[in-house]
């Protein structure tokens, strides 16, 4: 390392930077406490988009084909079956808006690894949960649209495109989210490769 | 401090642990979120984030360890939970090995003369690995291997490693580019 390297003049830059002064009060608190009970709400609410988007397209599904019966009955009832389900475990692995109170105990190594876990988790469980039963109320619709104009040219060469960017925007959709599911997998094997050089050393 | 509904029993010890915790460490606390968030308002949002969580952590603090070490703990995990939500992933930032082993050559030229400064300081942090971030705060900060491994989780062995490559990186990044200020301006 150089003599002349002015880490003592960056340490007395970085300790002495201005800072505003900022404490937690009864109202700030109560405030972040409403914040807190918004936010579960909110991931709450948002873990019911699965089973919605699931029945409208059954709902419209059945009622636009009624007349294939229960080729198309009995997929979409895996499918909604599949989302309320998924309501379930998806609120079970949800992120808690609040970090545990006993969080001092851990050290940032434990810590991070967690935090990057649960969200790895939370990344498949969406993958399997929610967007699994969609794509399969979907594959039935369009399964259903292809049946529809074997019989009689009209919907399927109209929504052609459509369907086509449905599709696309599905694949997309997926491939983001393995890469993210990938990318996260690999931070949590970089710190188990941190945690076996800790125990070398 | 009181008034709310969660309040526990032993309400008056937390708020005491807290109220000295943010006259010692007040500061601190903002810096911290500083090297963690680059935008003002969201900064607001993650120091009062980190003040909260760090209130509500002393129902739990049972003087295992120091007071430092838990007030530290406690607002690098709310700091890297904000950027593990925020972000998504960390797949846009880099260790220090790959800072150390590539200057970003379009941040040096754009950078070459401009003064050594704390945005570019807090910058340079923020591109790092919450693990990394913390060691480089922690040693800003004026801690000992000893206090960062016990932050951290990490083995002195290691920390000393990470700090031999943050004081090369500040060198490569700050004495450099100063050097060439200095020729610029002569």
């Amino acid at each position: 390392m150089q003599d002349d390297l002015p880490e003592t003049e960056l340490r007395a830059m970085w300790l002495n930077q201005p800072t505003e002064a900022s404490k937690m009060t009864s109202k700030l608190i109560e405030q972040r406490l409403r914040e807190l009970r918004a936010k579960t709400r909110k991931k709450l609410i948002g873990s019911f988009a699965g089973p919605f988007v699931a029945g409208m397209f059954c709902a419209y599904g059945l009622k636009e084909f009624a007349g294939l019966g229960l080729a198309l009955q009995v997929p979409f009832a895996c499918a909604v079956a599949w989302s309320l389900a998924g309501v379930y475990f998806l609120n079970r692995g949800m992120w808690p808006a609040a970090i545990s109170g006993d969080m001092g105990l851990s050290t940032g190594l434990e810590f991070c690894r967690r935090e990057i876990g649960r969200h790895r988790d939370l990344v498949r469980r969406v993958l399997v949960w929610s967007f699994g039963p969609i794509m399969l109320a979907i594959a039935t619709f369009v399964v259903a649209l292809v049946m529809v104009s074997t019989r009689e040219r009209g919907i399927f060469p109209n929504g052609l495109p459509f369907l086509t960017l449905v599709v696309v925007w599905v694949v997309a959709w997926f491939v983001i989210r393995l890469r993210e599911q990938r990318g996260l997998q690999r931070e949590i094997d970089e710190l188990n490769d941190v945690e076996t050089n800790n125990r070398r050393n | 401090m009181g008034g709310t509904e969660s309040i526990p029993a032993g309400q008056a010890n937390q708020d005491a642990l807290y109220r000295e915790a943010a006259n010692h460490f007040g500061p601190a606390l903002e810096r911290v979120a500083r090297a963690y968030e680059a935008d003002s308002e969201n900064r607001r949002d993650l120091s009062q984030d980190i003040h909260f969580q760090l209130w509500r952590s002393f129902q739990r603090y049972d003087s295992r360890c120091s007071l430092r070490t838990w007030v530290y703990r406690v607002a690098h995990h709310v700091a890297v939970s904000h950027v593990v939500r925020e972000r998504r992933t960390f797949s846009n930032l880099v260790g220090l090995e790959e800072l150390e082993a590539t200057p970003d050559k379009a941040d040096a030229q754009a950078a070459a003369n401009q003064r050594m400064d704390l945005n570019r300081l807090s910058a340079l942090i923020q591109r790092l690995k919450p693990l990394d971030r913390q060691v480089i705060i922690s040693y800003l900060e004026d801690m000992d291997a000893a206090s960062i491994g016990e932050i951290t989780g990490l083995s002195p062995a290691n920390v000393a490693m990470k700090i031999h490559r943050i004081k090369n990186i500040l060198a490569k990044q700050f004495h450099e580019k100063r050097h060439e200020g200095d020729i610029d301006a002569g």
